[in-house]
């Protein structure tokens, strides 16, 4: 069956808005969009979409209470939600280098959370 | 029911009739009307309650007549946590129970400690101050605004001039920056400058009008002053052209009127005083026509004497000890706070002479803070809702229009808008007595505006009550009037600052950009005698987030500071008690729900 | 009194770019006074990717964009204080901070570069109308909240606001399992860059709902609910399209303003505008010697563009202490023309240009295939074609010497041309 899917393209400030036609997930047709790239990134968008995740980790001893980490690589969209359920369990404590690994190769992905910051020991109760 | 009680209930329901509201039922006990029944709109209510108010021999009215389209009805979800909001155990007994800590119950236990008495002030917030005390424009009237005769009249003239001893002993801010009535183009109505040939009207607003204010004024004992346009443009230069004269009220002054129930709160605490916060009264407890205690959401306390300064709650409050003799008609009035970069646009407080004046309201203004923010309002909307404090996009437009007086002001340096409920009753005069019926129950009810100017007279006219009914009161030698305040560092010069850093180094940690306000000063916002445990009650204290980000940058430090200083998680801290929180829980927490 | 060459006031990120230009063009005596307890100013709640672009050739995130500048300052000599507030400037370029340790200090400096930043517009300063419980929070504070203090303001959440921080937090807190019912947007297009649109509200079918604003907040201690409706071309609400959404928290994101106290009482020279100093080429104020850059100049979208603008100001500073900087002679004033809301710098200077002045320009409307034109005394002298302009996206010119040098006047003007202008001769 064919199947139309729509995009707004993020490749440049044009937004144009393309539509992808597919039957049995194969593409038929692109159109829509202004360039080459248009193309490129509805195809990955409809393949194969990825998006980083961002997220903050608890810390206990450190300065502040939150350690922000990321995917070293983009993980599937589709697997965000159950990533952050993962992650929600997580603890770490101070000291945290920034690219340290906080979390192993997460969902079987192969991509591993990391610290995006360096974080000392402190108190983040002292307001400051 | 007597005969002048039948006289009165006959002569009323004729009135009302003839307005159209047939239903009604009045009867009427020694001069106290009753009214029932049921109309369609909140305004028909207040129209029939004022009705019976002007009535001759009326002294008092209980209307409990109620409106089929209600646009808000007012709900209170009970919130039962208390924890740090919980500042007292309550006392098993006292000599007087003072319930309410606005204005004028705070002021009446600062009055009471001076004896050796027991006194337990209740309020129902998590401070004192949350109501209509919070939320005005903190102008210590003069007292001209006041129809002569009144009650009100005579208690502000006179409270006026106690506040300068007060505002010294208790080390508030207080500031005589004079009012400017001003007569303008537009000041007599739009018919009369019709007809009038404009000699005549120019006559009338050069001359008459300005001598008929200085006549009253003189009468009430009121210094007033007439002032010519020239001078009137040297008094405030950014003035609009319609300026035609002014009168000058050199006594008119402001305060921040939570400070300054927060300070009498607070020496009251030091003088003997028990203020038990987030303690709801639930009855008055009366025997034999006589008070026995009162019944609260935390236990009983026994007491002979009960004040009951409920402010827009007085009349349920009444109800309770079963002297009611008034009702309160809650009137919302809004005012929009301006940057005090605007500081020094104004000199004094400005009032435009519109008439004929609204009976019930001295209309709004255009004032300044203690620290230079100019304050434009308060409007008067009659409200159906005990707790409707919302500001309308109608409000704030009719509040932009008092700004007409200055037509160059920039509005775009508003910082914020709030509202409050003036305690209104249909005599709309202080009622301020002892029940007949109920030995010990002291009414003081129906304070509105000028009740902060009037609250110092209002306090000393209590205390004469409570002696008259019986109440012995022994000076205590101990008294000590004086508060101290919180430093305030952004006052203080370099020398000053240095010296209090060296001293305590919180107060070199400045949390709030806007304010300047130092870690210092919140943590002893929170250490006081009366302790400041919600972000609002810091912020009344010590102006975090007054400022123009609203608190965007001192909030996260403002909320950290409160749960490490009163030993709570982050996440129970308030923005004014229970059922205010900030946060629902820790980030992570919903995710864990989810499961 | 301290003395110090160049002071720099806030270490986010146009305050750490700005140290590292002026120290590599040999400024001995370097002091960056933070009021946070660290350098890096609001990147560090920014814990999502997409800096760094231009700057890195890479896609960062806020805190690791800003540890890059970190433990560059690091290995300079440049000093720091922390936790340390400025509480006033004056145009003889003295200061007056405090801190805990030092307590209130007093410092001179040659040159100041002002880099604190921007902060949020208020729900008042909007006029959003009802009642004042808590559960309102600007989207930045909330940012805070959630990404640095540990703490969640919500659970179901209405935004106000299609600015790139208020879509940002759409995706935040749904990610942290709140649910965002929607995000309400005045205006007829999204106030942030398409890309948030994507990925932070059609990703997660978070309903963006253009044409429509909040009329009341209802909530007696804590947010109820809100009313919203639609508006019409003048920004009106409809009244018969109000609607009461319940939830307990509201996330305004309704714009930024530069933060201008400190500016105003160093007495230079403001754009009523942008809301920040005017600056010339070198990124220099009215007052000589104190310089701006970043948000605190005017709302950039990019920090790229932040950090690129600070080294115009470090670099302009190091000129101004070593008097090589070039004396200020025949002002040029840089006017908006048509469908221009404002351009950057506002002055230029100089008889002779010796280097690229690129030009930042927020336009008023969205409007395709433009051209963008500089005109000097009614001259054209530089033209551009741009497919699309958007109010959301700077427009950045890029204008060379050899243009700039032909410049004769007093004022250059910079318009957005349209297809029809195009016709004229």
């Amino acid at each position: 069956m064919k199947r139309s899917h729509n995009f707004t393209c993020i490749v440049c400030p044009m937004s144009c808005q393309i539509e992808l036609i597919e039957e049995d997930d194969k593409i038929l047709e692109v159109r829509g969009n202004g360039c080459k790239r248009g193309e490129e990134y509805v195809t990955e968008e409809f393949t194969n979409p990825v998006r980083m995740l961002t997220t903050t980790i608890p810390v206990q001893e450190g300065r502040i209470a939150m350690l922000p980490v990321r995917s070293e690589r983009p993980v599937p969209k589709n697997l965000l939600r159950r990533c952050m359920k993962e992650l929600s369990k997580v603890r770490v404590k101070a000291p945290v280098r920034c690219g340290d690994m906080i979390y192993e190769n997460i969902l079987d992905t192969g991509v591993s959370i990391i610290s995006s910051r360096d974080l000392s020991i402190g108190n983040c109760s002292e307001v400051r | 029911m007597g005969g002048r009680d039948q006289k009165i209930v006959k002569k009323l329901e004729k009135k009302i009739v003839k307005k159209g509201f047939p239903d009604v039922k009045i009867s009427a006990d020694e001069g106290i009307v009753r009214l029932n029944g049921r109309v369609n709109l909140w305004s028909e209510v207040i129209t029939i309650g004022y009705l019976a108010a002007k009535t001759k021999g009326v002294k008092g009215v209980i209307n409990d007549v109620t409106a089929g389209e209600i646009e808000r009805k007012g709900e209170e979800k009970k919130v039962t946590k208390r924890g740090v909001y919980e500042n007292v155990s309550l006392p098993k007994r006292a000599d007087v129970v003072i319930v309410g800590g606005g204005v004028i119950g705070c002021f009446i236990a600062r009055e009471l400690s001076r004896y050796k008495l027991d006194v337990v002030l209740l309020e129902k917030e998590s401070d004192v101050a949350c109501e209509a005390t919070k939320a005005n424009s903190g102008v210590v009237h003069s007292g001209i605004g006041e129809s002569s005769g009144t009650l009100k009249q005579k208690l502000n003239v006179k409270g006026n001039k106690m506040c300068d001893k007060v505002c010294e002993e208790l080390n508030v801010p207080f500031e005589r920056d004079g009012l400017l009535i001003v007569i303008t183009t537009e000041t007599l109505p739009p018919k009369v400058r019709k007809v009038l040939p404009s000699f005549i009207s120019n006559f009338i607003c050069e001359k008459i009008i300005p001598y008929v204010i200085f006549r009253k004024g003189k009468k009430a004992g009121i210094p007033l002053r007439p002032v010519k346009r020239e001078e009137l443009l040297e008094m405030e230069p950014n003035i609009t052209d319609k300026a035609i004269v002014g009168v000058y009220s050199p006594t008119y002054g402001v305060v921040y009127p939570y400070e300054i129930t927060i300070a009498l709160a607070e020496n009251a605490i030091q003088n003997g005083v028990k203020i038990a916060l987030n303690t709801e009264v639930e009855d008055i407890l009366v025997e034999d026509g006589k008070v026995k205690g009162v019944l609260t959401d935390r236990g009983t306390i026994e007491a002979e004497y009960v004040i009951n300064a409920a402010g827009i709650f007085a009349d349920e409050v009444a109800e309770m000890a079963g002297a009611r003799e008034f009702s309160i008609h809650p009137r919302k009035g809004s005012i929009i706070i301006f940057d005090k970069d605007m500081k020094g646009y104004i000199n004094h407080s400005l009032s435009e002479l519109i008439l004929p004046q609204d009976p019930h309201t001295k209309g709004g203004g255009i004032f300044t803070t203690v620290d230079g923010n100019p304050n434009w309002g308060p409007d008067a909307i009659e409200v159906s809702d005990k707790y409707d404090k919302s500001v309308t996009a109608e409000e704030i437009d009719t509040i932009f229009e008092c700004g007409s007086l200055l037509p160059d002001f920039q509005k775009s340096s508003l910082i914020t808008y709030f509202a409050g409920l003036r305690a209104a009753t249909y005599e709309e005069d202080f009622f301020i007595k002892a029940s007949e019926n109920v030995l010990g129950f002291v009414n003081v009810a129906g304070i509105q505006s000028p009740g902060l100017a009037s609250s110092p007279a209002i306090a000393e006219m209590v205390r004469g009550i409570l002696r008259e009914i019986g109440l012995k009161m022994r000076e205590k030698e101990e008294f000590n009037p004086i508060r101290r305040a919180i430093p305030k560092f952004s006052n203080l010069s370099i020398e000053e600052k240095k010296k209090l850093i060296k001293e305590n180094p919180l107060y070199g940690n400045v949390i709030c950009r806007c304010e300047h306000v130092t870690e210092g000063e919140v943590v002893d916002a929170i250490h006081r005698p009366l302790p400041a445990t919600t972000v609002d009650a810091v912020k009344r204290r010590v102006r975090t987030g007054m400022g123009r980000c609203q608190g965007g940058f001192c909030g996260p430090k403002v909320a950290r500071i409160l749960a490490r200083e009163l030993n709570i998680p982050l996440e129970e801290v308030t923005k004014d008690g229970p059922g205010s929180n900030l946060f629902v829980g820790k980030t992570k927490s919903l995710l864990a729900e989810e499961a | 009194m301290i003395e110090v060459d160049v002071a720099i006031i806030g270490g986010g990120p146009a305050g750490l770019a700005s140290a590292m230009k002026a120290c590599e063009e040999g400024v001995k005596d370097i002091l960056i006074i933070e009021r946070g307890m660290e350098l890096g100013g609001i990147l560090l709640q920014c814990i999502h990717d997409g800096f760094g672009t231009f700057i890195f050739e890479e896609t960062l995130t806020g805190p690791e964009y800003a540890q890059r500048y970190i433990d560059e300052v690091k290995k300079t000599g440049i000093n720091v204080k922390l936790n340390t507030m400025v509480l006033e400037i004056d145009s003889a370029k003295r200061i007056i901070a405090v801190n805990q340790e030092d307590g209130l200090l007093e410092i001179e400096a040659k040159a100041i570069i002002l880099s604190m930043g921007c902060r949020e517009r208020t729900r008042a300063q909007i006029l959003i109308p009802g009642d004042r419980p808590s559960g309102i929070y600007t989207a930045g504070v909330a940012q805070r909240y959630i990404n640095i203090e540990g703490v969640i303001p919500g659970k179901k959440v209405v935004i106000l606001g299609s600015g790139d921080i208020g879509m940002i937090m759409a995706r935040r807190f749904t990610l942290e399992g709140a649910e965002v019912e929607g995000v309400y947007e005045v205006m007829s297009n999204p106030g942030g860059l398409t890309r948030n649109v994507v990925q932070c509200v059609e990703d997660y079918e978070i309903p963006l709902h253009l044409s429509h604003t909040i009329t009341n907040i209802r909530g007696r201690r804590r947010v109820e609910g809100v009313t919203v409706a639609k508006v019409d071309s003048e920004m009106r609400p409809i009244k018969d399209t109000e609607r009461f959404v319940p939830c307990d928290t509201v996330i305004l994101s309704v714009g930024l303003i530069p933060e201008n106290e400190l500016s105003k009482s160093a007495d230079v020279g403001m754009d009523p505008i942008t809301n920040g100093p005017i600056v010339d080429e070198q990124m220099q104020t009215s007052v000589p010697g104190i310089f701006a850059c970043g948000n605190v100049v005017h709302v950039h979208d990019l920090v790229d563009d932040v950090s690129k603008v600070a080294e115009v100001a470090g670099k302009g500073a190091a000129g101004y202490i070593d008097g090589k900087l070039k004396k200020r002679r025949s002002p040029i004033k840089v006017r908006a023309g048509r469908n221009v809301k404002y351009v950057v710098p506002q002055i230029i200077h100089g008889e002779k240009f010796d280097e690229d002045i690129r030009f930042y320009l927020r336009v008023k409307e969205i409007e395709k295939s433009v051209k963008t034109v500089v005109l000097a005394d009614g001259e054209r002298i530089f033209e551009k074609k741009i497919k699309i302009v958007k109010p959301p996206e700077m427009v950045k010119l890029d204008i060379s010497p050899d243009i700039l040098n032909r410049i004769t006047g007093d004022e250059l003007i910079i318009d957005v041309e349209g297809e029809e202008d195009e016709e004229k001769p």
